[in-house]
């Protein structure tokens, strides 16, 4: 006997699984079948303008109107592929839109959106208006015996399905009717999002080729961006120790050599030499400091990113806020370059934007290390002078990263930089 | 001596000037840009420029070029080019006119005074001054060099940078006859026309180091990869 009760607790337990994760995606078909009715929308106005600009072509005054309603028709369909991407599979953008009539009417991807377009303002719109307001009807029915009696017209008007409503008794049926639109739409809703979506998922994404080729296009593109990155990098740290550590420690033989000649002929003049010799030793020693500071500063490792981050900000003249959480380690080029963009904001920040406060947020999403640094100054960094800011962009992108620089005149400036973490 | 310096590194500029006035060398004009070191030269008309070769703007040749400028404006000008590094293109390209008044030292030779004012002698009198590293890198690309004698490589090499019979001799502790001998010896094996000028001597020696192609991968190694000098 309490074996039989106990199953039977856990199949009424299932069920009750069973029936809250087919309302969760009943209320997820829903939530697509009305974005699918507000893009179909969009795809209406959108064919409309095509129309029109066609029309419009068609009488020789169309040439304005060409292009405006090839943009309305890529971003209509971008928003689509926003959409499908938000609820299924991510949807890849083809290449930038072509830039002529001609070169639309060539391209293929341009040709499947207008194909997309047609079908969606007719049959995506037909199935989002069919699904997406039943469950304005389930809510209907169930409440009618509420309200019935302030619904005016007479018995077959106020009723909200097919038969009369005389009186209460006749009311009592349409909660059943709204359950069996719970239990329809529940049923059917997430094939009609399905349905809805199919046109959009197999026209608006690239032909097959396009694919492969523009992720090959793009890989390829930062690979030679990661390694003219490395490139760069090595040619800089060669050049600082060619030109500066090396020149230093010649100097230094310089002065030894003329010292041991002034031994030989007139010793009082050797201690200033010695002196020189000395000075430029340890300029040799400073800048081989820097130089492999450069390359992986040291306190990264022996006090990991929040430290050394911290140490930054100590050093730092404006009044600085920083917050660090980043669980874990990432990869030590990741740590560095983040190092190093925190670095240059903070310089940047000291000497150019007389900002009174900064602040420097560090945080990791998932697989990426996300960097935001910002101040109350007077904003208008500008890129293309001083090459710092070039120089930490050059270092981000080598690793496949973003940096977003914002700096209107009169400020505020903010600095956001997302790396992927690499491990 | 009337000495012209082109260097971009103060330091330097600075350690080189005072150890040449200490000499009783007369450094008329310092340099830290290629347009300055040819307007020096100009103005000045000095009988040595002693150049580096990284120099502004972009820090690879402007040394070496404006080295062969000067040359094409005053062909009678001794200039001594400093290098951080063992470049053989820039030898090469500097030595295409004739080595006569040339020379191409790695920069830490100048510690070494005495060695360093004799290569700067030697090159203001016409004379050729070339690193010893370069002449090991071409040395080290030729197999037939092992039909010489190691007495006989010793002098070769002596002689590639730009060294006289009694500098030879002096160098190696042996008679100036038996230098002589060697380097009658040395021309015979090599095929070349025998020659008592030193400048020329040089040439013919480079010139047929150059032209031998190199028959090991060793021997294209990176000049960080050389056996230490012999200074």
């Amino acid at each position: 006997m309490p074996a039989e009760h106990c199953g039977r607790t856990r199949a009424r337990g299932e069920v009750r699984q069973r029936l809250l994760c087919r309302a969760r995606r009943a209320l997820d078909a829903l939530e697509q079948l009305v974005g699918g009715l507000g893009t179909a929308i969009l795809a209406v106005i959108v064919l409309i303008a095509l129309a029109a600009a066609a029309l419009a072509s068609a009488l020789g005054i169309g040439t304005f109107l060409r292009p405006a309603a090839l943009r309305g028709l890529r971003f209509v369909a971008d928003r689509e592929r926003a959409r499908l991407s938000h609820c299924g599979p991510e949807m890849i953008d083809p290449r930038p839109a072509p830039a002529g009539v001609r070169a639309a009417a060539a391209d293929p991807s341009v040709r499947r959106e207008l194909s997309w377009l047609i079908t969606h303002s007719t049959f995506g719109m037909a199935v989002g208006l069919a699904g997406a307001p039943v469950p304005y009807y389930v809510v209907r029915d169930l409440t009618y015996p509420l309200y019935w009696w302030a619904v005016p017209g007479d018995a077959s008007e106020r009723s909200p399905e097919f038969w009369d409503v005389h009186g209460f008794a006749d009311a009592l049926y349409a909660p059943l009717a709204g359950l069996g639109w719970a239990v329809a739409f529940m049923g059917l809703a997430p094939a009609m999002a399905r349905l809805q979506a199919w046109p959009g998922r197999r026209l608006l994404s690239p032909v097959p080729v396009t694919d492969l080729s523009l992720r090959v296009a793009r890989l390829s593109a930062t690979r030679a961006a990661a390694l003219d990155a490395h490139a760069t990098e090595l040619r800089r740290i060669e050049r600082s120790l060619h030109d500066g550590t090396q020149n230093r420690l010649v100097a230094v033989t310089v002065m030894l050599g003329a010292t041991r000649r002034a031994l030989a002929r007139d010793p009082s003049g050797a201690a200033a030499l010695l002196g020189r010799a000395q000075d430029a030793s340890e300029q040799a020693l400073a800048e081989l400091r820097e130089v492999v500071r450069g390359i992986l500063p040291p306190v990264l490792d022996d006090r990991g990113l929040a430290g050394a981050l911290a140490g930054l900000v100590a050093a730092c003249a404006v009044p600085c806020r920083l917050n660090v959480d980043v669980p874990g380690r990432c990869a030590a080029s990741v740590e560095a370059t983040a190092y190093f963009v925190v670095a240059e904001a903070l310089t940047n920040i000291s000497r150019h934007s007389g900002a009174r406060r900064a602040a420097v947020t560090v945080r990791r999403h998932r697989d990426r290390l996300l960097l935001w640094i910002g101040d109350d100054g007077d904003g208008g960094a500008d890129e293309t002078r001083g090459s710092g800011l070039a120089g930490i962009r050059h270092r981000v992108q080598a690793l496949d990263g973003r940096l977003i620089v914002t700096s209107p005149p009169g400020g505020p400036t903010t600095l956001e930089a997302e790396l992927p973490c690499g491990s | 001596m009337r000495i012209v310096i082109a260097e971009d590194d103060p330091l330097l500029r600075e350690g080189l000037a005072l150890l040449l006035r200490a000499e009783s060398l007369d450094v008329v004009a310092t340099a830290d840009h290629p347009a300055d070191f040819l307007t020096a030269v100009d103005l000045h008309a000095p009988d040595v420029a002693i150049v580096d070769v990284r120099m502004p703007p972009t820090h690879t040749d402007e040394g070496i070029v404006a080295a062969v400028e000067a040359r094409r404006r005053r062909p009678d000008l001794a200039v001594l080019v400093l290098s951080a590094h063992v470049e053989q293109a820039f030898a090469t390209e500097l030595l295409s006119g004739g080595a006569a008044r040339l020379g191409y030292l790695l920069k830490e030779r100048v510690g070494r005074v005495a060695h360093f004012l004799d290569a700067l002698h030697r090159v203001a009198g016409g004379g050729t001054a070339i690193d010893p590293d370069v002449v090991a890198q071409l040395l080290r690309r030729d197999t037939a060099l092992e039909r010489l004698s190691p007495r006989e490589l010793d002098v070769l090499s002596l002689m590639a940078e730009g060294l006289g019979n009694t500098a030879i001799a002096e160098n190696l502790s042996v008679t100036e006859g038996a230098v002589h001998k060697h380097i009658r010896n040395i021309f015979a094996k090599l095929d070349l026309a025998p020659t008592d000028r030193a400048d020329r001597r040089v040439a013919a020696v480079l010139r047929y180091l150059e032209n031998t192609p190199a028959p090991r991968p060793d021997a294209a190694s990176p000049p960080f990869l050389d056996s230490p000098a012999r200074y």
